[in-house]
């Protein structure tokens, strides 16, 4: 049948047989062979046909290209017509596909673990080591060596919990632990005692008071300490990393904003508020029309904080700050209640990214 | 401190609105709480003054941060006749119509007083509408006036009725033991020698600095009165305040520090005030009694200093304008200024105090923001960060979900699962009053609230600090009911059971490289038989228990609010232990096999009471010494029922042989797998299947 001239029935001969080999192959491969025999590149019946052209008198040559390019176009079509069919039958073994297919347990991080990862690693990227301290504190780091003496007002703006047994003091320290850490800058105290500048540290843990369970406080939370000490380090620093910190965690379009407050351990101190970034700053309900939204407390630290931990205070200066990971959480998140993060509903927890 | 409008304007000309003033202090230092609009076009704002500025808890206070922030002059009060806020010109005396005598000058080292006959009447209503607005409630004009001044300049006042105060004496003293006094509130109270008083010749009369006493009170029929303007330490105040917990106007101001220069200045502006009223004339000169006057705080401003801590060049001119505006005396020096804080600015105590007023009002938001330098590769992190975080990447993709409970607990629940718990001595609630000896309370807790919630399946662990006498250690606790398996359509799911837990605690073990061994527990928390004991098994810290796995004991379950049929399976382990045992391995890839290897499964039945464990153990010993070398050994079947005897087991082993240097032969595999099961036979009497 390949010797048939090119020709309208020859055409209509050829795509018939097509169809009917096509019909008797049983296997994907048979139908293979007889696609091949029929489109391959050479030795193909369009392939000899496509040959002949180049052969044929300039006067026959138009004729027997139509009729070369009409098989091959019919026998195409009639191939993808078939590989579709043949994709749309079931094959054996088939399943149906549709149902539920088992998913591996895989659990999920705390959505205050993800928020202090994220912190985290924002912060080693600008430099910062991430430092521990304990959780049970004396008084000395907590307080005293923090510009608080026993007398200072300041220590009635944490309301603190005291044990009612001492644990012993930590290696090399002299005072019996008595109570919990009211804030993460005890770690500070401590990091300083065993390090020279220049420092650069962030020191997240939890921290306790004695403040009543309610929509926006619980009496254990979690904080973020920052500290960096070294030669000419200025407020206009500090304003820089945390303006850095904040285009990272809520935006790159985050301004920031220190208002002058008050901290024993810092002189100057400020508060720190990031443009709202749900109006970005034109005032909606999330920043109670104000366009702000306060996030931590800050300032340069005092030179009673260098000299109780032994550093000069004149060749240094540095900055610290404070941030409530909890904070940050409730306002990435938009979280309602701060408690949830303390219940651990599954139906909460499983909210929030792997 | 409430600061009405029009009282402010008095001390500064500005046309500003609330709104301006509550701005522009609100990026000064002065948190606003809220501004209300007040008849007549009046408005109050409401700050929030922070424990270093005792001085702006008052309207003069806060009239200096607006002057300077608006560059406006302040009108002091003065005795000059069209003074807007005028002072009465009095002369001062050591002693006239009343005595003063201070016991304890460390105490109060200034105390001033003045004698006055009045007749009392409610106050005007311009005066009754600033101290309402200002959140006083009005009684009467000397109390009146005396609460206005306080208001005004910062300085407490006291009226006592002359008439009541025995002797004509003062007296400024400690309590006596035992000594006690009825205050303005009507409450006895009993006094303690460190509290100092306000006495006549008799008794106490007030409580320096916190109330008066009712005894001399000033009432409708008070002719006569003494009006106190005192300084008293702050310290002390504060102490005797939080003693008695009596919190007032006067002791708040006190207890952050007084203006020790005002005392003279309160009384001539009460007198003033008093006359104005018509509520009564002085009856005599001012008595001070202040013997040692305290000299000015002298401080100096280094130009470069301000420049370097700010990160920004402030303009001389500015500076200056500043310091001068908050009413500090300032001349320049060489390298910058020599500053005198005023009496009233207790907080100004060195260079950076000054840097900090500079600061403020020169505007944290002209500071350029600038990034700090990195000069040097910051040291490694703690070494708890990764280790913690290492639990995290093993127990998640086991399926359990991280959770995060309080470090204190209710001493009910954590009776369950230690004896020695720490309490907290002034805790928030019996529900907080326990520091957790273990995190397992606190998951059971969080497992229950899920129960309750129609959660079957809850998978959770924690990584968090335990308190006990010894100190805190951080540990991983784990807690899991109901299915073990995924719910899926091609076969229900398995139930958790004991060693489910058990394979966390292996799998935790394995991940730190800690080898460690399972014995019986007796915890009182866990069902007895199915709680296991974590042993260190090898290296320096062998034998040191690093925690339990177990099944929770149904009646702690209950007592926790749990379903009673609910299987809560439990572990946790010491991390601070994980990590000391940690074997210190080669971190070299050790090559593989390239001879192969060869399976054989060896059935043998003994009695059920002989733990797998033994079986393993004599499996090992005699696998030291075989022909074939012993690679691993596997328990792959338990079995009881037909074909075993009552009281037997039939164990499967499944033990692997390959030798590192040659393909084994039959022989050599058979013959050791035959010295195998003669040592079973030998030491367990095992019977080949």
């Amino acid at each position: 049948m390949s010797e048939l001239p090119p020709s309208e029935d020859a055409v209509a001969a050829h795509v018939a047989a097509f169809e009917r080999e096509l019909a008797a192959a049983k296997a994907g491969r048979d139908a293979q062979t007889v696609r091949d025999r029929y489109l391959g590149r050479k030795n193909s019946i369009v392939a000899s046909w496509m040959q002949l052209v180049g052969g044929a008198p300039p006067d026959a040559k138009k004729t027997i290209g139509r009729y070369a390019n009409e098989l091959k176009q019919a026998i195409e079509t009639r191939w993808k017509a078939y590989e579709q069919s043949a994709r749309d039958r079931a094959p054996a073994g088939a399943v149906d596909i549709t149902l539920p297919g088992r998913i591996p347990l895989l659990g999920r991080r705390h959505p205050l673990t993800i928020v202090r990862d994220r912190m985290e690693s924002i912060f080693t990227r600008m430099g910062f080591t991430i430092v521990e301290g304990p959780e049970v504190e004396d008084e000395w780091h907590c307080f005293d060596a923090l510009n608080m003496p026993a007398a200072h007002p300041a220590r009635d703006m944490q309301d603190t919990l005291y044990l009612a047994s001492p644990m012993p003091p930590l290696a090399g320290d002299d005072d019996p632990r008595t109570m919990l850490r009211t804030h993460t800058s005890a770690v500070q105290i401590r990091y300083m005692l065993t390090h020279q500048p220049p420092v650069r540290i962030v020191a997240p843990g939890k921290v306790y008071r004695k403040d009543d369970l309610d929509l926006t406080h619980t009496p254990n939370f979690t904080q973020m300490e920052g500290l960096v000490v070294g030669e000419g380090i200025s407020l206009a620093d500090l304003k820089g990393t945390l303006l850095a910190f904040g285009r990272d965690m809520f935006g790159d379009r985050s301004r920031i904003r220190l208002r002058p407050s008050f901290f024993p351990y810092t002189e100057p101190s400020a508060e720190v508020d990031i443009s709202c970034w749900s109006c970005d700053g034109a005032g909606c309900a999330m920043c109670k029309r104000s366009g702000w939204i306060e996030i931590l407390g800050c300032g340069m630290v005092h030179p009673a904080v260098f000299e109780a931990v032994g550093y000069d205070a004149e060749k240094y200066t540095g900055f610290a700050w404070g941030i409530g990971i909890e904070r940050v959480a409730i306002l990435r998140y938009q979280v309602e209640d701060i408690r949830l993060f303390y219940e651990n509903d599954l139906r909460f927890l499983e909210q929030f990214p792997y | 401190m409430r600061l009405v409008l029009s009282w402010l304007k008095e001390f500064v000309d500005i046309d500003a609105s609330a709104d301006d003033v509550a701005g522009r202090l609100g990026l000064r230092g002065f948190e606003v709480a809220s501004v209300e609009a007040l008849a007549g076009g009046d408005a109050v704002i409401d700050f929030e003054i922070t424990a270093n500025r005792p001085d702006c808890l008052s309207v003069l206070g806060l009239a200096r941060e607006v002057a300077t922030a608006f560059d406006r002059p302040l009108r002091l009060p003065s005795t000059d006749a069209d003074a807007r806020v005028r002072l009465a010109e009095l002369p001062v005396a050591r002693a006239d119509g009343v005595r003063v005598t201070i016991e304890d000058e460390e105490l109060c080292p200034r105390y001033a007083a003045l004698v006055a006959d009045v007749s009392l009447g409610p106050s005007p209503a311009w005066l009754a509408a600033r101290l309402e607005a200002a959140g006083v409630r009005p009684i009467s004009t000397i109390v009146d006036v005396t609460n206005y001044v306080n208001l005004e300049i910062g300085q407490p006042m006291h009226a006592f009725d002359a008439a009541r105060i025995a002797g004509g004496e003062i007296r400024v003293r400690r309590a006596k033991p035992g000594e006690t006094i009825t205050t303005l509130d009507g409450v006895d109270r009993k006094l303690d020698p460190d509290m100092l008083v306000i006495a006549d010749r008799d008794r106490a009369q007030a409580i320096a600095g916190v109330m008066g006493g009712a005894a001399s009170e000033v009432s409708a029929s008070t002719t006569r009165v003494v009006f106190e303007s005192a300084y008293f330490k702050a310290t002390s105040v504060r102490r005797t305040s939080k003693r008695l917990g009596l919190k007032t106007e006067a002791s708040t101001r006190f207890e952050r520090g007084a203006d020790i220069g005002a005392q003279v200045t309160a009384i001539q502006r009460a007198t003033a005030l008093m006359e104005r009223l018509g509520a009564g004339r002085p009856a005599g000169s001012i008595v001070d009694v202040f013997p040692r006057p305290r000299p000015a705080v002298a401080l100096h401003l280094r130009r470069d200093r301000l420049a370097r801590l700010l990160g920004a060049a402030v303009p001389d001119g500015d500076t200056e304008r500043i310091l001068g505006g908050l009413g500090l005396g300032v001349a320049r020096a060489a390298d910058g200024w020599d500053v005198v804080a005023p009496t009233f600015r207790v907080d100004l105590l060195r260079e950076v105090d000054l840097i900090e007023e500079v600061g403020r009002h020169y505007g944290f938001d002209s500071l350029e923001p600038r990034f700090p330098p990195l000069t040097e590769l910051a040291p490694p992190p703690d070494a708890r960060v990764a280790r913690d975080q290492l639990v995290r990447r093993v127990l998640m993709p086991a399926g359990l979900s991280e959770a995060i409970t309080f470090g204190f607990i209710e001493a009910k629940a954590a009776e369950l699962f230690a004896d020695d718990a720490i309490r907290v001595t002034n805790p928030l609630s019996g529900k907080f009053d326990t520091l957790r000896p273990s995190l397992l309370p606190g998951l059971v807790d969080a497992v229950a609230h899920n129960r309750r919630h129609g959660r079957r399946d809850v998978r959770l662990f924690e990584v968090g600090t335990r308190f006990a006498a010894a100190g805190e250690t951080r540990s991983v606790g784990v807690a899991w009911t109901g299915a073990a398996t995924i719910d899926h359509w091609s076969g229900a799911a398995r139930e958790v059971d004991f060693f489910d837990v058990k394979g966390i605690a292996e799998h935790m073990a394995a991940a730190f490289r800690v080898a460690v061994r399972f014995e019986p527990s007796r915890a009182p928390y866990l069902v007895a038989g199915q709680a296991a004991a974590i042993v260190v098994a090898d290296g320096a810290e062998r034998g040191a228990p690093l925690g339990l796995a177990g099944v929770l004991a149904p009646n702690v379950a209950d007592a926790r609010g749990l379903p009673r049929q609910d299987r809560v399976c439990v572990a946790e382990l010491d991390l601070d232990l994980l990590d000391r045992a940690r074997a210190i391995a080669s971190d070299a890839a050790v090559p593989l096999a390239r001879h192969p290897f060869v399976v054989r499964d060896l059935s043998i039945v003994v009695a059920e009471t002989l733990p797998a464990e033994i079986i393993r153990g004599t499996i090992l010993t005699a696998g030291g010494r075989l022909p074939a070398p012993l690679v691993a050994s596997t328990f792959f079947d338990r079995y009881q029922g037909t074909g075993v005897p009552e009281g037997a087991v039939s164990v499967s082993v499944r033990l692997t042989f390959q030798a590192p240097d040659r393909t084994l032969t039959d022989a050599e595999v058979n013959q050791s797998v035959d010295k195998v099961l003669a040592a079973l036979v030998r030491e367990h009497g095992a019977i080949q299947r």
